[in-house]
């Protein structure tokens, strides 16, 4: 049998071995409902990164007199097509959209970031250390979960509508989420709050998941062997126990994108998140509501990105988590 | 069993109270409110509000009162004056608020002008709080009354007007959902890989990542914009009842009121909550007959040579059914202040749509009432879960 193997090696035979990267991949490119979610997100997430050369018009630019031009209108002046219209007050329908694509991606961006981030640091010092902060912490975690989300989300950003200067925030985020967001940063101050209010209720899904994951993390041997040689909790937590649990973490982030693309839709619709004339998706489909009954395609427009949005993410965190953990196949 | 309960009750009572400490604070304790144009209308020549006005104005919403009195006197309706043991009186002199305060411009760090308190020319006492308007207090379920959305009219009026409208909503669509959602997700999970199976599984899973809003508007387009649009019958597009008689193509006059009206208005939010709910709900169910059907038991019954239909009904299902339990018991409270979105889309006079109102006129009595309501019914359905579950499930025993 050895003198086989090694026959086979001195033919220059070797089966290819694979990073665990590339077998995660694989895994992921059998989906193919996930697969075509990934290129329909990059493509969003393209044009969003390009729309200052993509967009025809500025968002706020009013074409006086031209209310509801149909679609495909060229506009007298300077010639530029409005590939959907304009809307109420005469801005060019596509380009809003475009800016609010980019508004409303990265307050969701930004809100699972920071929800992840700090869902995982502290339901990894939870997990590892137990004890007072981790008995602290679930109760803190249970109460706010079974308290009803909507009627707080509302309430909480209601407040800081009215006051935004009650938290301060840094001139230097304000500054730079504005340049993200192509937006004034007084205009980005709104944003920040709804990713403020948005990520301060979401971080409790990912520590319940990230101290689960340690908890159990926390047993095994290897983990031991560290400890034996000497490493310290901290290097153990991030070294060790993080790594291995992103597992549920990265599908949550996925899953979490879809949430939070809808959330702040429905703050936007309802009025309580963010404001005219800064555009995102759900205050344009507030908008054209009550237009709805002389121009029927008129909330399709905003309203198929946001459903769009929230398909292609679910998809692509269904395919993550059928890839990164096989067990869970169906 | 009796000593779990009694510590159940116990901390039920102090979620309870935590839960309405932190709804009055997170709409009392930020600036604002009803109150936030006052300040510039004293400049206005046109409305020459007074001094004094401004200090009754202010007793009206209480907000003379410093945020710990105003919070007992809203929880439980003292204090209403000192303290009288046997006819003598304690702490009459105590200082509970500020009747007129002094006020000044200063500018702070940031440039901008903003007025601050610096002392108070009338304060309020304890003595000063007998005679004032109260409410009982909420633990005696007396809410206080309505600011802005009904003027002095007391808020229990105003949520026992909508509640039924939100109940009959609500329900007709937990009982729809719950006899559509169950067998579609147990079928689903008997004929796995089926063709049915992935029809369904894709459409659920687009079912539960559409926001209800769109959802919501798309069902207004296509059942009542576009019909009535081409001369079809159409289905009307919102509140819950008609003003007016109107027409339907190939119905008829409907008259306003009658059940027909009322029926067809609740056609369309039930439509789009029902399948909302069964998208969710059938997914979850199909995940839990899955694991069930796996499970040896299963084997053993059809070994037996149980029927199909028995095993399925009879072993699987039951079993199945056993985490579908948190899922129904949690949407009792969702029964009282649940669908806010889908009412507002629609515009039906419900609790949930009351709640966005209130939020926007700044009518906060109706809005800490519906939250601490809906507290409290979460926190019993919390209860009435785990009690049900070691009903439902003969392993599970009290810890």
């Amino acid at each position: 049998m050895a003198n086989q193997v090694a026959s086979l090696s001195a033919e220059g035979i070797s089966i290819k071995e694979e990073s665990p990267g590339r077998v995660i991949f694989n895994r992921f490119r059998r989906h193919k409902l996930a697969m075509i979610s990934l290129g329909v997100i990059s493509v969003i997430f393209l044009t969003s990164i390009f729309v200052k050369y993509i967009a025809p018009f500025k968002p706020n630019q009013i074409l006086v007199g031209d209310y509801f031009l149909p679609f495909g209108a060229k506009d007298l002046v300077t010639g530029k097509i409005h590939i959907f219209g304009t809307d109420h007050i005469g801005r060019d329908y596509f380009s809003r959209l475009l800016y609010a694509g980019r508004i409303s991606l990265t307050v969701a961006l930004v809100s699972v970031i920071v929800s992840e981030v700090v869902g995982v640091v502290v339901g990894a010092y939870a997990g590892y250390f137990g004890g007072l902060v981790d008995n602290i912490l679930m109760r803190f975690v249970e109460f706010l979960i079974t308290v009803p989300q909507i009627p707080l989300l509302l309430i909480i950003s209601s407040m800081l509508m009215q006051n935004p200067d009650l938290i301060p925030i840094p001139k230097s985020v304000l500054w730079t989420m504005g340049k993200i967001m192509l937006l004034p940063p007084n205009d980005a101050r709104q944003a920040v709050l709804i990713i403020m209010v948005l990520a301060g209720l979401g971080w409790m899904t990912a520590a319940q998941l990230m101290r689960g994951m340690v908890l159990s993390l926390r047993e095994m041997t290897f983990v031991e062997a560290a400890r034996s040689m000497g490493a310290s909790d901290v290097h153990i937590i991030f070294r060790h126990m993080i790594p291995n649990a992103m597992a549920p973490i990265i599908v949550d982030a996925s899953l979490g994108m879809a949430g939070y693309v809808v959330a702040e839709a429905a703050l936007s619709f309802l009025g309580f998140g963010i404001q005219d004339p800064i555009p995102t998706w759900g205050n344009m489909l507030s908008a054209t509501q009550e237009f709805m009954f002389d121009k029927p395609w008129l909330p399709l427009v905003p309203g198929m990105p946001i459903f769009l949005c929230s398909l292609c993410f679910n998809f692509i965190g269904d395919g993550l988590r059928d890839a990164l953990d096989p067990r869970l196949k169906r | 069993m009796t000593g779990y309960l009694i510590r159940r009750v116990f901390q039920m009572i102090l979620v309870i109270f935590i839960s309405a400490v932190v709804s009055y604070a997170l709409l009392n304790l930020a600036p604002g409110g009803p109150l936030a144009g006052l300040g510039q209308a004293t400049q206005s020549a046109r409305f020459r509000i007074t001094e004094e006005d401004i200090a009754r104005i202010r007793e009206y919403f209480e907000m003379d009162l410093i945020v710990p009195v105003r919070f007992t006197r809203w929880f439980m309706g003292q204090p209403t004056g000192p303290l009288t043991i046997g006819g003598k009186q304690f702490f009459a002199g105590l200082v509970v608020g500020c009747r007129k305060p002094i006020e000044a411009q200063r500018v702070d760090k940031n440039g901008k002008d903003i007025t601050v308190t610096i002392g108070c020319k009338q304060p309020v006492t304890l003595a000063d709080l007998v005679g004032r308007r109260t409410s009982r207090g909420v633990i005696l379920l007396d809410f206080g009354r309505s600011w802005t959305t009904m003027r002095d009219r007391p808020v229990s009026d105003l949520l026992l007007t909508r509640l039924p409208n939100t109940l009959r909503l609500l329900g007709l669509e937990l009982i729809l959902a719950l006899i559509i959602g169950i067998p579609l997700g147990i079928y689903s999970a008997v004929k796995q890989y089926s063709r049915f199976d992935y029809i369904f599984t894709t459409l659920a899973f687009m079912g539960s990542s559409m926001p209800s809003f769109f959802f919501g508007i798309l069902m207004i387009l296509f059942l009542s914009v576009l019909p009535k649009m081409a001369g079809l019958p159409y289905l009307p597009p919102g509140s819950s009842e008609a003003v007016r008689d109107y027409v339907i193509p190939w119905f008829g006059t409907i008259t306003a009121g009658s059940f027909t009206d009322l029926a067809l208005h609740m056609i369309l939010p039930t439509l789009v909550l029902v399948i909302i709910s069964v998208a969710g709900w059938s997914r979850f169910i199909r995940a839990s007959m899955l694991d069930v059907l796996r499970q040896d038991y299963v084997r053993t019954a059809r070994a037996k040579g149980l029927t199909e239909r028995v095993v399925i009904v009879k072993h699987a299902l039951r079993n199945a059914l056993i985490p579908f339990v948190t899922i129904i018991v949690f949407s009792l409270p969702g029964l009282f202040g649940g669908a806010l979105i889908t009412e507002s889309v629609f515009s039906w006079p419900g609790m949930g749509r009351l709640y966005v109102q209130a939020l926007g006129n700044y009518d906060y009595p109706v809005n800490m009432a519906i939250l601490f309501i809906t507290a409290v019914l979460t926190v019993i359905a919390t209860l009435l879960r785990d009690v049900l579950y070691t009903v439902v499930d003969p392993r599970i025993r009290f810890s």
